[in-house]
């Protein structure tokens, strides 16, 4: 079996990523077709028993540059007249992404918009990751805040297998990420864990259906958001334990900072246990800055705002810290840096250099 | 350098500080001793800036300038230190982030450039070897999971980086051992100079014989009722603070 997938670097018209560190492979896919290829829709399959440590990127783009052209256009830079005309530019699209048996591999998968143009973006993504395969996934989301991008996961889990997947949503009007995670083997590890930072009127949305059908297998899931402005998120989180899956340990936490009074959050964690060996446990809090802590810093010179991103960033951390790969969390450290400074938003920072 | 006038602060109804008058002078030692609960942690969070109590009377002023109006990183800027009483722990922030950003806040505010990497290295380094602290502890979350001799030390560290003119020690002798307290005392007396001048606020002569004191002020419900030298500090350690208390007639509110 081979990978199917290609590497386009011809395809990048003026664009160039920053994210890539060193023997990071990229594959473009504009409007829902791969540059370079015949064009068809995202398949990525990689071999049995393919290892290393290398990353592959797929950069998601949403654009009405010419022929696909990518252009890097500040995303809070006015909407072309052509997309105030009418409603939003949809899109569908699916993707399918496949981890062969004892394959190890690891995976960036990002979505822009390079038109400040408004996009919606329906996409179903199936990830199988077969028996003892072992897949490594980071999705980081940065869409203009005219844009919509919907994202419904199927996963589906073979025994022995392990994933992390780790998204960071930093930009979007509305982002809203629906897994359904199936644990289909035994001994099967899946760890989940979401960063949302949201501010105007964006809405994140997360949605996660764990089931657990067998045996042995661990989930843990933690998804953290920091809202502000009147930022509005969701958070669903199911874990359904049948009754057949004994000795299962399934966690998961959905924690949340408010930065203003006016931004709001609906959490809902839910268990639903059919077996009666496991440990299972979920919990949500809303929390606000610490006055203590803001007091103490700004005591040793720290300015009130500095201290506020500190704390910010010590609340962000609990998730970025899960990356694996060092360049990449230092990217995206910083990536969170700027976005929780208010940076990407003026102009001299456009979508050209945030990632 | 600080001049307080008829201070008078408080907590919604309940008036806390009832009128306190202090002036320090550069170079000097003030040693604040007094029962639990009579406002010595709240006059030290007043003068840093604690926007918890209202100043409802008086004044303080540092260096000519109306401390008052200032929040609390622009008197640090001007080089007020508080070392306090119950360290706050800060989960996710590592010691050397903190402290990173503290000092060049601080070097932004005198036009200086920020430290690079290995100049602040080096700096944190020789002010840990200042109270002995390891350096395991730098890339720890300030605070978080260190005992309380451990907490303090770190304190008299932070002091020893940010080379404060006025600093106020609230009970940073509180639960040391000796060795400790000897790490504590050492530090400090490395920080003491002709100009910059403190306010240590303890329960224990102890201290004293490390820190010795220009005067020492006996606080009592929300003021100062006794001003005195050095040797005050033998006769509280001995006979406690009740004789005091009687002689300026303020236990009954007179
Ligand atoms: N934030 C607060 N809210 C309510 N009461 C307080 C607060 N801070 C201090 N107090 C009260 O003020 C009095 C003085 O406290 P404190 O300044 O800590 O005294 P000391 O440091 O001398 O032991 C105590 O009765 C204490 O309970
Ligand atoms: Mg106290």
């Amino acid at each position: 079996m081979e990978s199917n997938y290609l590497l386009a670097p011809k395809a990048n018209h003026g664009f160039i990523c920053k994210i890539p560190m060193k023997g990071t492979r990229q594959v473009y896919v504009v409007n829902g077709h791969i540059q370079g290829n015949e064009g068809g829709p995202l398949a990525l399959s990689f071999p049995k028993g393919e290892c290393d440590d290398t990353m592959l990127q797929v950069i998601f783009v949403r654009t009405t540059g010419e022929s696909g052209k990518i252009s890097g256009i500040c995303m809070s830079c006015a909407p072309s007249e052509k997309a105030d005309d009418g409603g939003a530019i949809e899109l569908d699209t699916a993707s399918s992404i496949e981890f062969g048996e004892d394959c190890s591999k690891k995976l960036l998968l990002c979505s822009h918009t390079f038109t400040p143009d408004r996009f919606l973006t329906r996409e179903r993504c199936e990830i199988n990751v077969r028996r003892g395969a072992n897949a490594d996934i980071t999705v980081m989301q940065n869409e203009n805040n005219r844009s919509v991008h919907l994202t419904d996961y199927t996963i589906n889990m073979e025994e022995g297998s392990a994933l992390k997947m780790i998204f960071i949503s930093l930009h979007g009007g509305k982002i809203s990420n629906k897994l359904k995670v199936n644990l289909n083997g035994e001994h099967i590890d899946c760890n989940l864990k979401g960063l949302c930072l949201a501010d105007g009127e964006q809405h994140m949305d997360t949605e996660v259906l764990m089931e657990h059908y067998k045996p042995n297998c661990n989930s843990n899931q933690l998804f953290k958001y920091i809202l502000d402005d009147k930022a509005i998120a969701d958070f669903y989180g199911l874990i359904r334990v049948a009754q057949d899956a004994q000795k299962t340990n399934a966690y998961q936490a959905n924690h949340n900072l408010l930065i203003s009074d006016y931004a709001k959050v609906h959490t809902k964690p839910q268990l639903e246990i059919y077996a009666d060996d496991v440990k299972c446990s979920h919990g949500a809090t809303v929390g606000r800055l610490n006055e203590d802590e803001l007091f103490y810093m700004r005591s040793r010179g720290i300015s009130l705002h500095e201290a506020q991103l500190l704390q910010q960033k010590a609340f962000a951390n609990g998730v970025l810290e899960g990356i694996s790969s060092r360049e990449l969390r230092l990217r995206m450290e910083s990536l969170v840096d700027s976005r929780l400074r208010g940076e990407f938003s003026s102009c001299r920072n456009c979508s050209k250099n945030c990632c | 350098m600080l001049t307080i006038n008829n201070l008078h602060a408080s907590v919604g109804d309940k008036e806390i500080l009832k009128g306190v008058n202090l002036e320090i002078n550069p170079g000097e030692v003030h040693a604040i001793m007094g029962p639990n609960g009579s406002g010595k942690s709240t006059l030290s969070a007043v003068i840093a800036g604690r926007d918890t109590y209202a100043v409802t009377e008086g004044s303080i002023t540092f260096e000519g300038q109306d401390l008052l109006k200032m929040k609390p990183e622009e008197r640090s800027w001007l080089g007020i230190f508080l070392g306090f009483q119950y360290p706050t722990e800060i989960p996710g922030v590592s010691n050397v982030n903190f402290m990173k950003a503290a000092i060049n806040e601080q070097r932004k505010h005198k036009n200086l450039p920020p430290l690079g990497p290995a100049e602040f290295l080096k700096l944190m380094r020789a002010k840990m070897a200042y109270v002995e602290m390891d350096s395991s502890f730098s890339s720890r979350g300030v605070n978080v999971g260190f005992s309380g001799g451990e907490k303090k030390r770190n304190e008299i560290f932070q002091m020893a980086m940010l080379e404060p003119r006025l600093a106020i020690l609230d009970e940073t002798d509180s639960g040391l051992d000796v060795d400790a307290l000897r790490i504590v005392g050492n530090g400090v007396n490395k920080l003491r100079t002709k100009e910059n001048s403190m306010i240590v606020i303890t329960h224990y002569e102890r201290l004293l014989d490390y820190i010795v004191p220009n005067f020492i002020h006996v606080f009592h419900d929300g003021r100062i009722i006794k001003t005195a030298g050095r040797e005050l500090a033998l006769d509280i350690e001995k006979r406690g603070y009740d004789w005091i208390i009687e002689e300026s007639g303020s236990k009954n509110g007179k």
